[in-house]
């Protein structure tokens, strides 16, 4: 990077304001330098034109699967952060569930020391709840406390077994460290594959009921009353299950939620010809909970949007009938401008709300300060042109995996340019 | 003008006029039968491959006696006993019978929608034989041919169908009731709350039981099996139980033949769950009709669909 660089006429993105404050913006050695107008360029800077585009503090994913150890074919934490440099995505915290599971000290201590090589942003772990994710005894918590871990999830599968998680709610509770849940019921869930409705019903899919999801939730935020854990709750889906968090929340129970833009965006009637793209876990679910899930995210029900980016390859999701492909798809890359696409460009959520949502609250669950385009912040910025247009080919994608709904399909909104600190880490201009 | 599709995956791919074109074809076929030779030379020197992953007898057997009454080259290749036990995909068995150069495949497979995928992979026209709870259209034209045959006319509009039974486990109720749906026919369902699923088409309504079903005075009733090999959990309390509320018993088949109703299954019976042996004798009992016209209407299939193995000029 030179020395410097000068956005001229850009639009600022704050949590606090749903408009755009316009300024010219300069940057001097990974800081933010002067925001104010009229700002003279000095000889050795960078002058970017900017009207129109958007500058956004680097945005914060707390629900990512990158893979490694074990399944390197899929993604590595090198490929993974570089979806997320894509993406504007300029922290993430991936999940455990990865071969063998990270459910120890030493675990999280390997996989961070791959991630301080191979990773050029903020990267963090979670650390298993129960050994093995096996659901059977608690994995080391205050080993992986001291290691550094996140949170504690057994992500991809609930604690089946109620005293267990009280038990780990209350244990991790002392560490100050929050506990993150799939909510699933497994023997409501069976051998589904997608949501049961009508589609379900009509594609002869073994489908998964929405009291799967919402009965464990409710499980979940009994056992975080009647303990005082903090609990978060990934993914939500359903419009019954983000009210169950929506009175949890108002009678003061400690508890945080997500939701995925995918589900945000599509519903089962996506599902056309058995398309393994748009098969996850939790699935997708009804036109009405895309509509009501979106109002919740609105009006602040949700704490974070998380991609839940899950990479398999296109062997797995392709070669492989509906029920036999794995769950999952990725995010990290189509996230922000999917949002700009279908909400942002629509007048349904504001740039005010994609920051607080997905820069400023996900790094508060984590414990930390947000960042902001402020004078004197350290730089963590991200360049977005909302008239732009992005094709996510995968030739355009840097994640290993191309299973996303958006393949092949082009999203209005571009991610121009991620600096962080003194370096430029994605540059499209 | 209808164009003949590669494939007949679902009968939802179908339009009506296509549907009436398909049971059309299967008439002379079943004029063919009363003679003393059944075989034309329609598909000489064609290969008609049937991989059935899942045990069937009647099915298995009525596609090849189409094809070979077509003078079809039939193979059926075992592969309940092959190396798909041994881990090969799918996908990768088609690959291998690539080479073996067949013109249609016909498929039965446990999961929903592997006939679909087998059929992006193919040029060979793929016949879907049953895939899990999706479809089993060969079988919605079969029952619509002999419906054909016992109403005297393609017009459905104003009959009245009751299926009994296993809506949620069966492929046979998806597909039979949207194409008596579209052809004009009412249908509903009666079967336990276990099996009748709130996702089913909206206008097929329930009925709590037999009493107000047979108040609608129905022109068929279509019994569908109770499919003990798929239920891994419980959804009623006893077969005799099952048979008691949902069977066509002694006692319901009094009304039935007073009504004149027609009955129907798609088989293998399960006698004494929810049918009753003397049912079977009863003379509006078409279990047998849909047999024969099982053969009929699948040589009208192999007949009508177009394989694009084929050189464009055939």
């Amino acid at each position: 990077m030179s020395d410097s660089i000068l956005f001229k006429q850009v639009s600022i993105a704050s949590e606090d304001d749903s408009e755009l404050l316009v300024s010219d913006v300069l940057i001097e050695d990974g800081v933010i330098k002067s925001v104010s107008s009229d700002l003279k360029p000095s000889d050795n800077s960078r002058t970017i034109e900017a009207v129109g585009k958007v500058l956004l503090p680097g945005l914060y994913d707390v629900h990512v699967h990158f893979r490694e150890p074990g399944q390197t074919s899929k993604e590595t934490i090198a490929t993974g952060t570089a979806a997320a440099i894509n993406g504007g995505v300029t922290g993430v915290v991936a999940m455990p569930n990865t071969l063998p599971a990270i459910d120890s000290g030493g675990m999280v201590k390997s996989v961070l020391e791959t991630a301080r090589r191979d990773s050029r942003i903020n990267f963090l772990t979670t650390g298993c709840i129960t050994k093995g994710r096996a659901g059977k005894e608690m994995a080391a918590i205050s080993g992986m406390k001291e290691a550094g871990v996140a949170m504690i999830t057994d992500d991809g599968s609930p604690v089946e077994n109620p005293q267990l998680l009280r038990r780990a709610m209350e244990y991790a509770r002392e560490f100050d460290l929050p506990l993150a849940s799939h909510c699933e019921t497994m023997q409501l869930s069976g051998s589904g594959a997608m949501n049961e409705g009508r589609r379900s019903y009509k594609l002869g899919i073994p489908g998964i009921p929405s009291i799967s999801e919402e009965i464990c939730i409710a499980r979940d935020i009994q056992i975080a009353a009647y303990t005082g854990a903090h609990l978060h709750i990934q993914h939500v889906t359903t419009a019954a299950g983000m009210e169950i968090i929506r009175r949890a929340k108002n009678d003061g129970v400690k508890v945080t939620c997500e939701v995925a833009p995918h589900h945000l965006i599509f519903n089962e009637n996506h599902i056309v010809d058995y398309d393994t793209y748009y098969k996850m876990n939790p699935p997708l679910r009804t036109e009405e909970d895309n509509d009501r899930l979106l109002d919740g995210l609105v009006e602040g029900v949700f704490d974070v949007i998380a991609t839940d980016h899950a990479p398999h390859t296109e062997f797995e999701k392709k070669q492989q009938d509906f029920e036999a492909a794995p769950f999952g798809i990725t995010g990290l890359e189509t996230a922000l401008p999917s949002l700009n696409h279908y909400f942002i460009d629509k007048d349904k959520m504001d740039w005010g709300q994609i920051v607080k949502r997905y820069s400023s609250e996900p790094r508060r669950l984590l414990g930390f300060n947000p960042v902001s385009i402020k004078e004197g912040e350290a730089a963590e910025i991200v360049l977005f042109d909302p008239n732009g247009e992005t094709t996510f080919t995968k030739d355009f994608m840097e994640s290993k995996s191309p299973n996303t709904p958006f393949l092949d399909k082009t999203l209005k909104g571009s991610v121009e340019l991620v600096a962080v600190g003194e370096k430029v880490l994605l540059d499209r201009i | 003008m209808i164009e003949p599709h590669k494939d007949l995956l679902q009968i939802e791919d179908l339009s009506k006029e296509e549907i009436e074109s398909i049971l059309a074809a299967a008439q002379p076929f079943k004029e063919l039968f009363k003679r003393s030779v059944k075989k034309v030379p329609t598909l000489q020197g064609k290969t008609v491959l049937s991989l059935f992953y899942e045990p069937s007898t009647r099915t298995s057997s009525s596609f090849e006696v189409a094809a070979n009454r077509l003078s079809a080259d039939f193979t059926s290749l075992a592969v309940a006993s092959s190396s798909v036990v041994k881990g090969e995909s799918v996908l990768d068995t088609v690959d291998t019978l690539g080479a073996m150069k067949a013109d249609y495949i016909i498929i039965r497979h446990k999961k929903a929608g592997i006939p679909n995928l087998i059929a992006s992979h193919t040029d060979a026209s793929v016949i879907n034989a049953g895939d899990g709870f999706h479809a089993h259209p060969t079988q919605a034209l079969l029952d619509a041919s002999t419906l054909y045959d016992a109403f005297g006319t393609l017009e459905f509009k104003e009959k009245k169908i009751l299926i009994v039974g296993d809506i949620l486990h069966s492929r046979v109720a998806r597909s039979t009731s949207r194409i008596l749906s579209m052809l004009g026919a009412e249908v509903r369902v009666l079967g336990p709350g276990t099996l009748v699923p709130p996702g089913r088409p909206k206008k097929m309504k329930n009925f709590q039981n037999y009493k107000d079903a047979m108040e609608w005075s129905p022109d068929v009733i279509y019994l569908l099996r109770v499919q003990f090999e798929r239920q891994g959990e419980q959804f009623f309390p006893s077969s005799n139980e099952y048979h008691s509320v949902y069977g066509l018993t002694e006692d319901r088949l009094k009304t039935v033949k007073e009504k004149g109703i027609w009955v129907m299954h798609p088989g293998p019976v399960n006698r004494g769950v929810e049918i009753s042996d003397s049912v079977m004798n009863y003379e509006r009992c078409l279990i047998n009709k849909q047999v024969e016209n099982g053969i009929a209407t699948r040589m009208a299939v192999l007949y009508w669909l177009k394989p694009k193995t084929l050189p464009s000029d055939e």
